[in-house]
């Protein structure tokens, strides 16, 4: 945390201005935003939401959302955590946090080797299958949910 | 059907966020406002969503000082270099409801006979 910190990315986020932490901290919601909106409309219809939509028509599009909003939200919260990530020691929102974008991004990993999920494209998808992709949209749900959840509450330590 | 259900769920999540935003800001905080006076440890940083300081009273606690957001504390002619390192200050504020944290939401910074009023709307609060 100190190597962060002291880094330039550390010092970059000190040393340019008083608004830009909150230019930083609007896109990094701006991200979040775009990630969870995208994966909620998979993740739902994963649980069966808008089951007369074909779920490879929702898949492309969500996915890529996603996927924007992930790579945004990453970057602008390396520089919000560079900024005075000596602080975050200790606080145990941060420690919920992190380790819940890892599981959700292992099971985005799972999902993609999962032969249901590859098969999608393809073909109607068996009873069973929608069933375990199901199970893999709400372990989704779960863990954005918490990592979200879990890096509002960082503030509030 | 679903869009009520949906919509229902939706205002549940906020209605119990709401006390978090409460929260926010100076819940934390004791409401007596305090004075005290040490020596700048760290000087005033105006990054993050507020600036920030460090001073050392004379029982050697080392207290965060936390000012306004970056713009105000700045607006209020506070800037990284307006106080050295070494000087003394003293800081009117709210200190954490936690005793054993050494953090103050400060009001007002006073540092060579100049007032720092980094929050002028509380400032009917100090002394």
């Amino acid at each position: 945390m100190g190597w962060l910190e002291g880094s330039a990315l550390g010092h970059l986020m000190r040393d340019n201005g008083v608004w830009f932490y909150g230019i930083v901290n609007l896109t990094h919601i701006l991200g979040v935003a775009t990630l969870f909106g995208a994966v909620v409309i998979l993740d739902l219809r994963l649980l069966g939401m808008w089951a007369d939509v074909p779920l490879a028509g929702i898949s492309r599009p969500t996915q890529r959302m996603a996927a924007a909003g992930f790579c945004v939200a990453a970057v602008s919260g390396a520089g919000l955590l560079a900024t005075k990530a000596t602080d975050y020691i200790g606080n145990p929102f941060f420690y919920i946090k992190i380790p819940a974008i890892g599981l959700a991004l292992l099971n985005v990993a799972l999902v993609h080797f999962t032969p249901a999920w590859r098969a999608h494209r393809l073909r109607e998808l068996s009873v069973h299958e929608r069933r375990q992709l199901a199970a893999m949209g709400g372990t989704s749900l779960l863990f954005w949910l918490t990592s979200i959840g879990a890096g509002r509450l960082i503030g509030y330590w | 059907m679903r869009l009520s259900l949906f919509l229902l769920s939706g205002s549940i999540v906020l209605a119990s966020a709401a006390p978090v935003f409460a929260h926010h800001g100076w819940g934390g905080n004791v409401d007596e406002v305090t004075a005290m006076t040490g020596m700048v440890t760290e000087g005033v940083k105006l990054a993050g969503p507020h600036g920030t300081m460090r001073i050392k009273t004379t029982d050697g606690k080392v207290w965060d000082i936390t000012l306004a957001p970056p713009f105000r504390t700045s607006s209020a002619g506070l800037k990284q270099d307006t106080i050295p390192l070494g000087a003394m200050v003293t800081v009117h504020g709210q200190r954490n409801r936690d005793p054993n944290r050494y953090e103050m939401k400060t009001i007002q910074v006073e540092y060579a006979g100049r007032h720092y009023t980094v929050y002028p709307e509380f400032a009917d609060k100090v002394r």
